[in-house]
């Protein structure tokens, strides 16, 4: 997600053009980082051991970790963390800006200074948003006090979106409201002990990223058969949700409900807009109550 | 190969389950959107499976599980939940249902179960 959300800063401020941003993505793409290349940069391991290990495994079928355990360069613990460093999005990131020659380093970490500062991000914040997880992302772009319950619903759903719709969704910052204007939208309650409405809410044709995402089709228009699939999405989240919240409340899955034609939802919500495969959709969020509508 | 009565209010679950059940050589000989019409229609054409999904308008999935078994006490049926609601299949089960998938549907997870069956 952090590749999203700086990566459209760049663009935002100059700093990249669409078409490069596309390119860096592309990299990403194609190229992961050696683990020799981290462990150096790390100053774990010297580049004529690196270069030794990957002449090693040239001809022998083993991991690059496990022969450089073997040969005494690193140890387990080190070879766990730096695999930890080479899945890090971020990092990637900036290598394939730095690698097409787009922006220098220091350039980049002068832009991410400015985006910490423009968003009032904390040291913490921004630690948050290199560790490249949703669940620590996330709550940073949504308003303080959320009860706890209603955040676990929205984390998952978000969890959902990068597992069934797509791995890189990025949020907007959310917002407290009690009335939403809404176009295409595909709704589903949960009844019980407690209530609780998820929605997905989109203008003109965005909601089809969703559709056309989990349904496996691609839809002309965002009709009743599209957001059948949009509620088919939402159930799936919301059965994990009421399977985890099963202990604290009886909770049970209501049919969803959909329509193409605008409405006017009010309540508590939580809106959090989220960009998926080019558009962007409103996740709305109720606990307590339902989303009236 | 089985003949297969698909029982889901979403018509994407509807499309997807019977493509995968298409593709692997068994036949879908009906669907129903609710659990009212699927009973009626596992009286009409006496599948040999019958999928059900349990969050449904109308009559839900537990419901006409029982009504579906009453009519026929050795009706194959497999519950269909989002994931998660384990409650509901301790209900299932205590009511005759052989199986369980959870959705989105995984195709080599339902295909064991149905040859199972
Ligand atoms: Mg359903």
């Amino acid at each position: 997600m952090i590749s999203r959300l700086f990566g459209s800063y760049l663009v935002k401020e100059g700093k990249l053009t669409e078409a490069q941003l596309e390119t860096v993505y592309e990299t990403m793409r194609k190229v992961r980082v050696k683990l020799g290349l981290i462990a150096v940069s790390e100053k774990l391991m010297t580049t004529e051991q690196s270069d030794e290990i990957n002449r090693l495994q040239a001809i022998m079928d083993k991991r690059f970790g496990d022969l450089a355990v073997e040969k005494g360069y690193l140890t387990a613990d080190q070879v766990t963390r730096l695999l930890g460093l080479q899945g890090n999005q971020y990092l990637s990131f900036v290598q394939a800006i730095v690698d097409n020659d787009f922006l220098s380093m220091d350039e980049i970490n002068k832009s991410l200074a400015d985006y910490q500062n423009d968003n009032g991000f904390t040291a913490t914040d921004m630690e948050d948003l290199k560790s490249g997880e949703s669940d620590r992302i996330v709550p940073l772009f949504l308003p303080q006090n959320i009860v706890e319950y209603q955040l676990e619903h929205i984390l998952m759903s978000i969890r959902g979106f990068i597992r069934l719709i797509d791995s890189d969704i990025y949020v907007e910052k959310g917002y407290i409201s009690d009335y939403e204007e809404v176009q295409s939208f595909a709704m589903q309650s949960l009844d019980g002990d407690n209530k609780a409405t998820m929605a997905i809410a989109g203008e003109g044709k965005n909601i089809l990223a969703v559709a056309d995402a989990f349904a496996g089709e691609t839809f002309e228009i965002a009709d009743e058969d599209a957001l059948d699939a949009v509620a088919e999405f939402i159930n799936c989240v919301n059965g994990m949700f009421a399977t985890k919240i099963n202990n604290a409340f009886d909770i049970d899955l209501v049919p969803p409900e959909y329509s193409p034609d605008g409405c006017k939802f009010t309540g508590k919500l939580i809106v959090l807009p989220v960009h998926v495969k080019g558009s962007v959709i409103k996740l709305i969020s109720s606990f307590g109550e339902f989303i009236n509508k | 190969m089985a003949r297969i009565l698909i029982v889901d209010d979403s018509r994407t679950s509807r499309k997807i389950l019977r493509g995968l059940l298409e593709e692997s050589g068994h036949e879908v000989i009906a669907e129903a959107e609710n659990g009212e019409e699927g009973v009626k229609k596992y009286i009409e054409c006496k599948p040999d499976v019958t999928t059900l999904d349990i969050t449904m308008p109308v009559m839900d999935g537990l419901e006409a599980l029982t009504k579906i078994r009453e009519y026929d006490g050795n009706a194959k049926v497999i519950m269909v939940t989002a994931a998660g609601q384990q409650n509901k299949m301790v209900e299932a089960i205590k009511n005759g249902a052989s199986e369980f998938v959870t959705k989105p549907f995984e195709k080599d997870n339902i295909l064991k179960i149905i040859e199972k069956m």
